[in-house]
């Protein structure tokens, strides 16, 4: 019997696809060690980021202590607080660059359609090179974690496998909107200016360099709509010891549902789309 | 000269006019230079919002450091002037490497127009463009934060000074990165610096004494300064007049050194012939 996994089995058609997944993050690492200088700008950049938000923090410290911070979030270092921020929010920039952005790329470049009309999953595709962006996101923010602790002083008491647990759940969620991006851009083509807006509108209305409690109500309104924003409260309450907005079970309960509802939601936008453009044959033009 | 004059003047134009065209021809483009100049400002207000407190316990070591009170204009007075050169390092500074891309400088250069005019026609176009988020922010600033910038005489002079030296730099920087061929990593690069150093968002008091003397050899520090002492903190010329002739001296060494740099780079590419390589 012939299904939607061939005439092998589920076992065979999931090892297929993890073979795609595979093959094309390796190429994406490939032409990530390609290009040193922009790997190493990757580092370089968030710090040069991050310099004049503790600068700016200081202008408001007494004695290194952000005393008026303290008072929205229970701690009175916010450069740790932004740095975490920072952390978390590069996953939601790889999202809308790396994953959802990289078709346009493909697009440019030609490569788009060869890529596409060979006998694999498109889901596959993007997922895999969404893998290998989320690996390598994890390195270099690692990377800036250190060189910023090392520069600045950051201080994270709290349990980082928990931390990291806790974060999980955002993770896949993103993988779900850079789907659903990655149709969108299928189909809009010169998404550039869009896809920037959106990313940092979502990265600085999840929290990433303050608290979404300061933020005017309809400011606020959209901040919570988001999963991430809960995802970066539950995060930095866990290595910081913040006050988070909602009890943490409660948290993470809401980035649960929100991981099945927006990788659903980004299947079926992506699959619209890409029904879409194979109908109109746009895949080859840009 | 009376025939070389009207030339220079024309092929001045006729890149200005060129270039005004691609930039109207692109919506999300136009776009971008509008929302950007109100999204990245206010975003950076509500850290500094949250770092004031919700009783202001913050506020007093700012002002303590700063001489005002007034923590929303004097961020987006910062972060406002520092998006101006982001652009225009960005626009001016890219121009040539764009073209390269393009693959339409080599069949320019070879053209009898005088290379410097289209540079400097390009340039001007871009500079205007640029100057439209700068007052797209200020209004916005005023209109939902209540934030009061004096425009006088005096701040109009600072803003056309400022404008000279950073297309002086953007002059020298597009030279520049004809050689090194590679734009975003440059910009990354040049925008970090003035990001880290100019004080932004910060007094450079709370710079490491290191950090301050580079913050004094970079003109964005003074444009900044002058904008905030003459338009929030109502300065006279007297109290600035020292900064603003640094910053003169900045406009006119940087005009300078951008047309002699375009110069060097001009016959080096024409002794190499890598024009056209990219």
């Amino acid at each position: 019997m012939v299904n939607r996994f061939g005439t092998d089995g589920f076992g065979a058609w999931l090892r297929r696809q993890f073979r795609v997944i595979g093959a094309i993050a390796r190429k994406d690492f490939l032409v990530f060690l390609r290009y040193p200088a922009n790997a190493l700008m990757s580092v370089v950049e968030p710090i040069m980021w991050l310099a004049p938000a503790y600068f700016m923090g200081q202008g408001f410290s007494v004695d290194g202590q952000a005393i008026g911070f303290a008072g929205f979030t229970g701690t009175s270092d916010y450069f740790s607080f932004a740095m975490m921020g920072m952390f978390m929010s590069s996953y939601i920039s790889t999202a809308f660059w790396g994953t959802g952005f990289s078709v346009q790329e493909d697009m440019t470049l030609g490569v788009l359609e060869p890529n596409w009309v060979t006998p694999t999953s498109r889901v596959s595709l993007i997922i895999g090179r969404s893998v290998i962006m989320f690996l390598l996101t994890t390195l270099n923010s690692i990377g800036v974690l250190i060189v910023g602790a090392a520069l600045f002083h950051v201080n994270l008491t709290g349990n980082v496998l928990a931390a990291v647990i806790t974060m999980l759940p955002m993770l896949i969620a993103l993988t779900g909107l850079g789907l659903g991006i990655a149709g969108v851009v299928l189909s809009v083509r010169r998404a550039g200016t869009a896809i920037d807006i959106s990313n940092w509108i979502v990265v600085q209305l999840s929290g990433t360099t303050f608290p979404v409690s300061v933020l005017p109500r309809p400011l606020l309104a959209v901040a919570l709509a988001l999963p991430t924003t809960y995802g970066f409260d539950a995060v930095r309450s866990i290595l910081l010891g913040t006050r988070t907005m909602l009890p943490l079970k409660v948290e993470i309960g809401i980035m649960l549902a929100s991981t099945v509802g927006m990788c659903a939601a980004g299947y079926a936008v992506f699959k619209a789309f890409e029904r879409r453009c194979r109908r109109q044959g746009l895949l080859g033009t840009h | 000269m009376s025939k070389t004059m009207p030339h220079t003047v024309r092929v001045f134009l006729a890149a200005a006019q060129r270039d005004f065209r691609i930039t109207t021809r692109y919506g999300d483009f136009v776009v971008g230079m509008l929302v950007w100049p109100i999204l990245m400002p206010s975003l950076t207000v509500f850290a500094a919002k949250a770092l004031a407190g919700p009783d202001g316990a913050g506020l007093s070591a700012f002002a303590e450091r700063t001489g005002t009170t007034d923590y929303v204009g004097f961020v987006f007075a910062g972060m406002v002037l520092w998006m101006w050169l982001n652009m225009v390092l960005w626009s001016v500074g890219g121009a040539l490497r764009s073209e390269q891309r393009l693959g339409t400088l080599e069949c320019n250069w070879m053209t009898p127009a005088p290379r410097l005019a289209i540079l400097l026609g390009s340039g001007v176009n871009q500079m205007i463009v640029s100057v439209i988020p700068v007052f797209v922010s200020l209004a916005v600033c005023t209109a939902a934060w209540g934030v009061r910038f004096a425009v006088t005489p005096l701040v109009g002079l600072v803003f056309l000074v400022s404008t000279i030296a950073m297309f002086g730099m953007a002059l020298a920087f597009a030279s520049l990165v004809l050689f090194l061929k590679e734009l975003n990593a440059a910009v990354f690069f040049l925008r970090g610096v003035f990001m880290v150093f100019c004080g932004l968002t910060s007094p450079l008091a709370v710079l490491p004494p290191w950090m301050r003397a580079v913050s004094k050899a970079l003109p964005l520090t003074y444009s900044i300064d002058l904008v905030r002492r003459l338009s929030l903190a109502g300065a006279s010329y007297a109290d600035v007049s020292r900064d603003f002739w640094v910053l003169a001296a900045f406009a006119a060494g940087l005009m300078v050194a951008g047309c002699l740099a375009f110069l060097i780079v001009d016959r080096a590419v024409k002794r190499s012939g890598t024009l056209g390589q990219y």
